[in-house]
């Protein structure tokens, strides 16, 4: 009995801390967000600040950028991350030297770099008096700094695709590669042997190979930059704001009738992620993403 | 008629590191194998057995030579267009595929409709015994079971070589004899012309009608498999059959004399003098005393004694040369390692090979 138990009771205490702080933030979130507040004396549950939020077009706007940003973020990414990729495959193919290992490192090195750093180095990079546009300047390519385009602190969001798009690329391409490199060159040989060309064993076995990898890749990056606090909170305006940085706003905003609706934010958030996440793994069972990979 | 012909092809390959000159060499080889024909090429690992197969298929760029399938030059026909098909080591199934399609596959590429192609999937499955694995994928097969998706893959499109690079060498014996059944069998009822590579004599032995015997990028004998291991033309060739027992020696006027002293005798086989090697299979050596026609008499000292398959194998010490034979269990049971004993040696059975 206690050989057996042994192993669950030694995990108890970290799986409890996880447990309480995950499920009970979560629910301790859900309570608050339904109007559950003793501290002011409010200990009825009610829909009131969904019914406010759903209502507020700023919560709309915010839930438009949101989007807009996830989507064309995750979009850049998987599309640079598989150039990368296949780049890096290529090169590998092709030369028997070490430089394509320096080449993969040279990708690799944006995943080290913690969200708020990228961001900070966008900043410094594609603001109006940015490194970049004093180059250009500098360059006579345009004649004042003011010219280059907003990119940073803009309301349509470009900084932060931006910065999602440096940083999840080589995340894309990380998780590309090694699916890239099982497709041996005995494939190749297998499939020309039965008649397959160039471009039938690109549409037979490379593109089925490398797809379901590539759609979780972005689909992580989408749920990601969607639910992301510190780049937007960085590099996007006031308002409108994204989701998590709406919710920030509004339960810092001094008035305490906020923060249901701030938590109300949150909990559509976590719904939104789990639903997607349910999507995502409805597809992954129906294209049998995994199958014969394991 | 489609023969398989391949005409003086070549190929020496880079040598990887500049300086390193080692680089490997297939001298020309000329081949013609007959439609329907099980044709082997039998050597050593990294004598350029698969070098040569993927010649034939395409997938290498020789140097030079042509390779002929009846009337049809495909020397410069690209591996897609031969209508060739080949099985290899490893499944290599393409494992996002279901059984069926990956077996449809060639026909897929022929541009067969869906159904006609899934269904001589379905057939060919059949045939090699996996009926209804088909919506199974390949992970789900067991290592012989995908080598028989392999070869139905190879065979549904009925293809006019089917190549096969050492189908069987990573399975266990037991399914080998069994996978080499099948393909024997399946081979017959299709008629299709096969060149098999293997480095496994027996499997060579069993399957094939022809043999060719390789070895450092070039070819050192074709014949059947009795011509092969009953008249082998170089020392190489008899060593690599497993056939140790070779005498230096030389024939002077119908009498040879080993150059150890081992054997001398007379030869009634119509040879001209000179330096010979005196090649004796196991089988044709007997554990006996006294004088028989047509044999000679050997002496020595029992230096191994190993029981293997309903025979015991011996390995006998006399004078300076170490002879095997072969002898049954209750022979075996009268001696023992270390002590005497007397060989007879059937001259009828005994080869003699000059180089
Ligand atoms: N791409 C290559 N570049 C340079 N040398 C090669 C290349 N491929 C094979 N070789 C060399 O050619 C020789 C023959 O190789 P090959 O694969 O044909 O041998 P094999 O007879 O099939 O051996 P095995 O039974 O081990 O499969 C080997 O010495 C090998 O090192
Ligand atoms: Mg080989």
């Amino acid at each position: 009995m206690w050989r057996k138990s042994k192993p669950y009771l030694l995990l108890l205490p970290a799986a409890a801390t996880i447990i309480l702080l995950f499920f009970g933030g979560i629910f301790d979130g859900l309570l608050k967000s339904f109007g559950y507040f003793p501290a002011i004396g409010e200990t009825e549950l009610n829909l009131a600040a969904y019914d406010r939020l759903l209502h507020s077009a700023s919560f709309w706007e915010s839930m438009e950028l949101t989007l807009r940003v996830a989507a064309l973020s995750s979009f850049l990414s998987a599309v640079i991350g598989a150039l990368i990729a296949v780049a890096l495959f290529f090169l590998n193919e092709s030369m028997k030297t070490n430089s394509p290992k320096a080449w993969h490192r040279l990708f690799q090195l944006p995943l080290t770099i913690p969200h708020l750093v990228a961001g900070y180095i966008v900043v410094l990079l594609f603001t109006q008096s940015g490194f970049v546009s004093r180059v250009l300047a500098a360059f006579g390519w345009i004649d004042n700094i003011t010219e280059f385009p907003v990119l940073v602190n803009d309301p349509f969001g470009w900084g932060i695709i931006l910065t999602y798009a440096w940083k999840e690329a080589p995340f894309v391409s990380l998780m590309l590669y090694p699916v890239l490199s099982r497709i041996h060159g005995s494939w190749r040989e297998v499939s020309r042997v039965f008649g397959a060309g160039n471009w039938q064993f690109i549409r037979e076995i490379v593109v089925p190979a490398i797809m379901p990898g590539w759609a979780i890749a972005t689909f992580i990056v989408f749920v990601f930059t969607f639910s992301a606090f510190e780049v937007p909170y960085l590099l996007g305006v006031t308002y409108p704001s994204v989701l998590p940085v709406y919710s920030y706003q509004l339960y810092t905003s001094g008035t305490l009738s906020d923060r249901p609706e701030a938590l109300a934010v949150n909990m559509i958030l976590a719904a939104i992620t789990i639903l997607l996440g349910l999507v995502a793994y409805y597809f992954s069972k129906r294209w049998n993403v995994l199958k014969g990979w394991g | 008629m489609s023969d398989l012909r391949i005409i003086d092809i070549e190929k020496r390959y880079q040598a990887v590191q500049p300086k390193n000159d080692a680089s490997f060499m297939l001298r020309p080889v000329r081949l013609s194998i007959r439609e329907g024909e099980f044709f082997s090429l039998l050597g050593p690992s990294g004598c350029g057995k698969t070098t040569l197969l993927k010649l034939v298929a395409g997938l290498l760029q020789a140097d030079g030579g042509e390779i002929w399938v009846g009337g049809e030059n495909l020397t410069n026909v690209p591996p897609e267009s031969r209508r060739f098909a080949m099985v290899f080591q490893q499944s290599l199934l393409f494992p996002h595929k279901t059984i069926e399609d990956n077996v449809a596959f060639g026909l897929k590429m022929q541009k067969v409709g869906k159904k006609q192609r899934l269904k001589a999937a379905r057939d060919m499955l059949e045939q090699v015994g996996l009926a209804g694995f088909g919506n199974r994928f390949p992970d789900e097969l067991s290592g012989g079971q995908q080598q028989r998706v392999a070869l139905a893959r190879a065979l549904v499109a009925n293809p006019r070589v089917l190549l096969m690079d050492e189908p069987f060498s990573a399975l266990d014996p037991g399914l080998r004899k069994e996978m080499r059944e099948l393909l024997s069998r399946i081979q017959k009822d299709f008629r299709v012309t096969v060149l098999f590579v293997t480095h496994d004599r027996d499997e060579a032995f069993a399957l094939s009608d022809r043999i060719a015997v390789m070895g450092d990028g070039q070819l050192r004998q074709v014949g059947s498999a009795r011509d092969l291991y009953e008249r082998p033309e170089t020392t190489a060739v008899a060593s690599f059959l497993g056939l140790r027992n070779i005498l230096s020696g030389v024939l002077k006027n119908s009498r040879f004399a080993s150059s150890d002293g081992t054997i001398e005798t007379d030869v009634t086989k119509q040879l001209t003098d000179g330096a010979y090697f005196m090649v004796i299979r196991p089988e044709a050596i007997k554990a006996a005393e006294g004088n028989q026609l047509g044999h000679v008499s050997v002496s020595g000292i029992v230096q191994e004694l190993k029981y293997g398959r309903g025979m015991y194998s011996l390995k006998v010490n006399a004078g300076n040369q170490l002879l095997e034979c072969v002898v049954t269990t209750t022979q075996a049971e009268k001696t023992a390692v270390g002590e005497p004993i007397n060989l007879l040696v059937d001259m009828e059975e005994v080869w003699f090979l000059k180089e």
